[in-house]
């Protein structure tokens, strides 16, 4: 066997492109993954925001034409589409608000109290979000017929609650679980009365779990369709109108609409993500 | 505003409330044992004993006096399915002109977004004998033939509705379900036939070619998820009538349909979304709705839209007024007003659907603007006379077939 | 605190529970009595219908008829959660530890397009995964996959429209598991274990157990009951779940009696499922008390 000259200069690089790489996934490969996530979630964002600015030819808005502003210059162009918009961000929020913090007084006293009938709780949650919608929807209207309460933007609030509790409960449950009480029994130690600590020390643990119960109610108020059908009565949310409107041709005000929606969410946190870098920085 | 116009009007019509409280009591009263049957039997010609807006004339008062049309009407239609004004938010004209002819606000609703879905929202209360909070609702007729059957609309008074009389075309007339022709009134009909992309399928005239294994569309060929229009479109490639179709037959269809499935020839079955997977390319041959074509047509030039050698279907949406409403005498009204051909001449060119009031047609052609006179020449928005004698209307079926088909179609859907 | 306080504290937790659980109780469990009675119901719209015990063949019938709907409703679930899983936990990961200030920002951004509408979406993943759409339009171009291959209207589709439709119902509540975390747990971990892997699989995993549950039975319970992924992104009668039989024959066949006993089945399987799961996870205290 002849033995090759070793360029001492170079022999350490051969095994470091792998070994580079290695170090360069470590250290991103988790960003890179993310992003690829995101892009993923985005993907259909991109499109709906694309179509926004088309301008159809006919009333269905499949394939692109050619770039206009129409529609965004009368986001409200298309007869009943404004009171369907208010009254789906009236019911997101309402609903979300009150199912949150009903949600969250539960699941409190899921994980923080032994009591009887905790267990038996604790299953039952989960009743409602395995119920079949269409089921639920029926059964709740025969059951506002059977005691004469007429259908409107109430009968849609009370339904909308009913199915967010349990997401919020499962969700707060999972922030509340394993949580570090002997912080609170240091303030207590302290001196701190029972209130002054919840409010001190154990809302702002919790409080990310609160944030993430309620954006998912209100994901999921703001597009049912099958249980606010039932209970809609004379009222027209924003996901009935898209649903029906389909028929026909979902119109590129929709697009718009929809657009509005996501970058006003998206839009307060990078306002408030600066915000708070400013503060830091003075 | 709106909510609060009703909520007023309800009060005022509190005494018609009790007569509908009374029945309900009635109702509760059965449903200690299960639910009752349907609350009424099917309608007669006879007069109306549903709560409405006039009181029922007792012995002493007048039998001519004139019953005035109410504040608001609460109205249930499909979405776009009527015509807008480019204002902000648009109005509907035909609605406009209305409120200020008759002072009355129409509550107008794009509630009914699909017959299954609206059926499911109307059937507790009618169920239970109570009113749905609307006067009129628009519903395919299948749809409209249950409700019917189920008892639960009010006769339209025809006195009220000249132009209704006078105007609706003669073949809505006189149906099996509706002999005196005044349970419904059609709002707009379409045409079910072939639907396909010439450029990739050639021009196409048989249904035949929905059952062909051809390489050109195998795979990319839908049928409808309405049980009526695709059974319909097997009946007459079988050579049976739809409008006659037995148990055996439609066995016979189902069996037909199921062989285009198991072929891989059919893809999917579609509501709605066809017309966009047959924009986008996705598929390419299916049963559609006319009204679709004349719109995707001017996404992708090369649809077409044909009335097989064999026949096709025709459909019709229809007003009907639900037992117990409110505002019957207004929404007869509103039936009357848009059968004045000039209001369906109007509506008709927005929804560029078939008209079935007489005289929307001269009415459109007499338009100014030339891209609306020019409505009037479409064959597939005013069909001729020829074109109407190849279309078939599906039997009228009856519960028993009703669920038996159902049944059988969801089967070979796969649900 | 005062003694007449401390007295009561028994009743802590009924009050806390009890605004929650009679919302619940009032217009939840009265309308799935009514459905359970209806499940014993037989008879037809126009008839009325009766309750008779003697109808619990309704159950045995709907198993029976809808078996392999059932089963392939499972198999969906559970493969679109395992992707949903698959997907969420690094992204969860990566927010809660390495997002520094843009945490709400990628938390949002992961929440946020279900804030629009359902339908929109599913456009818009038509357009995508079409037959010549963006994605298999340039791989048919450059010969990589076959003419005639497609992915809309097969399992696959509805397998990730229902991962997709699902995602922040994972990753939110593992986030906000993971979040919670000790930074110097993970930095005594590292001491300990040294090899990263390691301070993960003893660390950081079993604390995040109670997210990883939460957020798995966010997603199948619903998924197991979902019809729409089916309705418009599969389409064909081989990829039809129960949620869709489900849904036809309540509103297509106002065959009532079968919808809510195909419900029940479903539920009752939803909760054995539930109950098993949290044993295997051994999270059992979340479920079945202290």
């Amino acid at each position: 066997m002849t033995a090759r000259p070793i360029d001492p200069r170079t022999a350490p690089l051969r095994p470091t492109v792998a070994q580079r790489l290695g170090r360069w996934l470590s250290r991103y490969g988790l960003f890179v993954y993310t992003g690829l996530a995101i892009a993923y979630l985005m993907m259909p964002i991109a499109i709906m925001i694309l179509f926004s600015f088309n301008k159809p030819v006919g009333k269905s808005n499949f394939t692109w034409v050619k770039f206009s502003l129409d529609a965004w210059l009368n986001p409200f162009g298309a007869l009943g589409l404004q009171d369907a918009v208010v009254a789906s961000l009236e019911v997101a929020f309402v609903s979300t608000l009150v199912a949150t913090i009903l949600g969250t007084l539960v699941g409190l006293a899921l994980t923080r109290y032994a009591f009887r009938g905790r267990s038996a709780t604790n299953l039952f949650i989960f009743l409602p979000m395995a119920t079949p919608e269409i089921v639920l929807g029926a059964s709740l209207l025969t059951m506002f017929v059977s005691i004469g309460q007429p259908r409107n933007l109430l009968t849609i609030l009370i339904a909308h609650i009913m199915f967010n509790i349990s997401y919020v409960v499962v969700t707060v449950r999972a922030r509340l679980t394993g949580f570090p009480r002997h912080l609170e029994e240091a303030a207590m130690d302290l001196g701190a009365t029972e209130w002054v600590t919840f409010w001190k020390v154990t809302f702002p643990l919790i409080f990310p779990g609160i944030m993430a119960a309620a954006l998912l109610a209100f994901s999921l108020s703001i597009d049912d369709f099958v249980i606010t059908n039932f209970t809609a009565g004379q009222t027209v949310t924003f996901p009935m109108y898209i649903y029906g409107s389909y028929r026909i041709g979902v119109p590129v005000q929709v697009n718009v609409i929809g657009t509005v929606i996501f970058l006003t969410a998206v839009g307060a946190v990078v306002v408030s993500t600066i915000l708070q870098r400013r503060d830091r920085g003075a | 505003m709106s909510q609060r116009d009703s909520f007023l009007d309800r009060r005022i019509t509190r005494r018609t409330m009790l007569q509908g409280t009374a029945l309900a009591g009635v109702g509760a009263f059965l449903a200690a044992c299960g639910t009752p049957p349907a609350a009424t039997p099917a309608p007669t010609t006879g007069p109306t004993t549903g709560p409405s807006e006039t009181p029922a004339p007792s012995a002493s008062a007048a039998p001519t006096e004139k019953p005035t049309p109410s504040a608001v009407l609460n109205f249930a239609n499909w979405p776009l399915y009527i015509d807008q004004d480019e204002g902000t938010p648009p109005k509907s004209p035909t609605l406009e002109q209305f409120t200020a002819k008759y002072g009355t606000k129409v509550n107008y609703v794009e509630a009914v977004n699909d017959n299954d879905q609206f059926f499911g929202t109307i059937q507790p209360p009618l169920q239970a004998g109570q009113d749905t909070g609307w006067d009129l609702m628009v519903l395919t007729d299948w749809m409209a033939i249950r409700v019917i059957r189920l008892g639960w609309v009010e006769t339209i008074d025809t006195a009220n509705t000249p132009n209704f009389v006078a105007n609706l075309q003669d073949v809505y007339k006189n149906q099996p379900w509706d002999p005196q022709t005044n349970l419904r009134a059609p709002w707009q009909s379409g045409m079910t036939g072939l639907g396909f992309d010439e450029a990739v399928t050639g021009a196409l005239t048989t249904l035949k070619a929905l059952w062909t294994d051809d390489a050109r569309w195998k795979g990319r060929v839908w049928f409808l998820t309405e049980m009526r229009d695709t059974v319909g479109l097997a009946l007459l490639e079988m050579g049976k009538k739809p409008e006659e179709v037995t148990e055996a037959d439609a066995t016979a269809a189902f069996a037909e349909i199921k062989k285009a499935v198991d072929a891989g020839i059919v893809r999917s079955f579609l509501g709605n979304d066809y017309k966009e997977s047959l924009v986008k390319g996705d598929l390419v041959l299916g049963t559609a709705w006319s009204g679709d074509i004349i719109q995707a047509q001017l996404e992708k030039d090369t649809l077409r839209f044909a009335i097989p050698s064999e026949g096709g279907m025709i459909w019709t949406d229809n007003m009907l007024i639900p037992k117990g409403a409110q505002h019957k005498y207004t929404a007869e009204l509103m039936i009357d007003w848009v059968y004045d051909p000039k209001i369906a001449a109007q509506i008709a060119a927005y929804v560029q659907y078939v008209s079935p009031v007489k005289g929307a047609k001269e009415a459109i052609a007499a338009n100014s603007d030339p891209a609306v006179a020019d409505l009037a020449k479409n064959p597939l928005m005013f069909p001729d006379d020829a074109t109407l004698a190849e279309l078939h209307i599906f039997k009228a079926l009856t519960e028993a077939e009703e669920t038996s088909f159902n049944d059988q179609f969801s089967t070979v859907m796969g649900n | 605190m005062g003694g007449p306080l401390r007295r009561f504290r028994f009743a802590v937790p009924y009050l806390l529970l009890a605004p929650g659980l009679l919302w619940l109780t009032v217009y939840y469990v009265y309308p799935a009595v009514q459905m359970f009675i209806a499940s014993f119901w037989s008879g037809s719209l126009s008839q009325g219908y009766t309750f008779s015990l003697s109808n619990w063949t309704n159950y045995t019938d709907a198993i029976a008829r809808y078996e392999e709907q059932f089963v392939r409703s499972i198999v969906f679930a559970g493969l679109a959660t395992l992707l949903t899983f698959l997907i969420s936990f690094p992204l969860a990961y990566t927010i809660a530890f390495r997002g520094g200030r843009y945490k709400n920002l990628l938390l949002f951004l992961v929440i946020a397009p279900f804030f629009t509408s359902f339908l929109l979406r599913v456009i818009s993943w038509r357009t995508i995964l079409g037959d010549d759409g963006l994605f298999l339009g340039p791989l048919k171009g450059a010969g990589v996959v076959p003419e005639d291959f497609r992915l809309l209207a097969t399992p696959l589709a509805v397998i990730t429209g229902i991962a997709y439709n699902f995602l922040p119902f994972m990753t939110l509540p593992i986030y906000v598991s993971l979040e919670k975390i000790d930074r110097r747990l993970l930095e005594a971990g590292q001491d300990l274990y040294a090899a990263p892997f390691m301070t993960f699989r003893k660390v950081t995993f079993p604390l995040a157990l109670p997210g990883i549950f939460a957020g798995t039975l966010l997603t199948f319970i619903p998924a197991m009951g979902d019809y729409v992924n089916a309705e418009l992104l599969g389409q064909t009668p081989s990829t039809r779940m129960i949620g869709n039989v489900i849904q036809s024959r309540f509103l297509v066949n106002n065959d009532y009696p079968t919808a809510a006993a195909l419900s029940f089945v479903l539920m009752a399987g939803i909760l054995v499922a539930v109950a098993v799961y949290a044993r295997l996870l051994g999270t059992e205290e979340l479920t079945s008390g202290v």
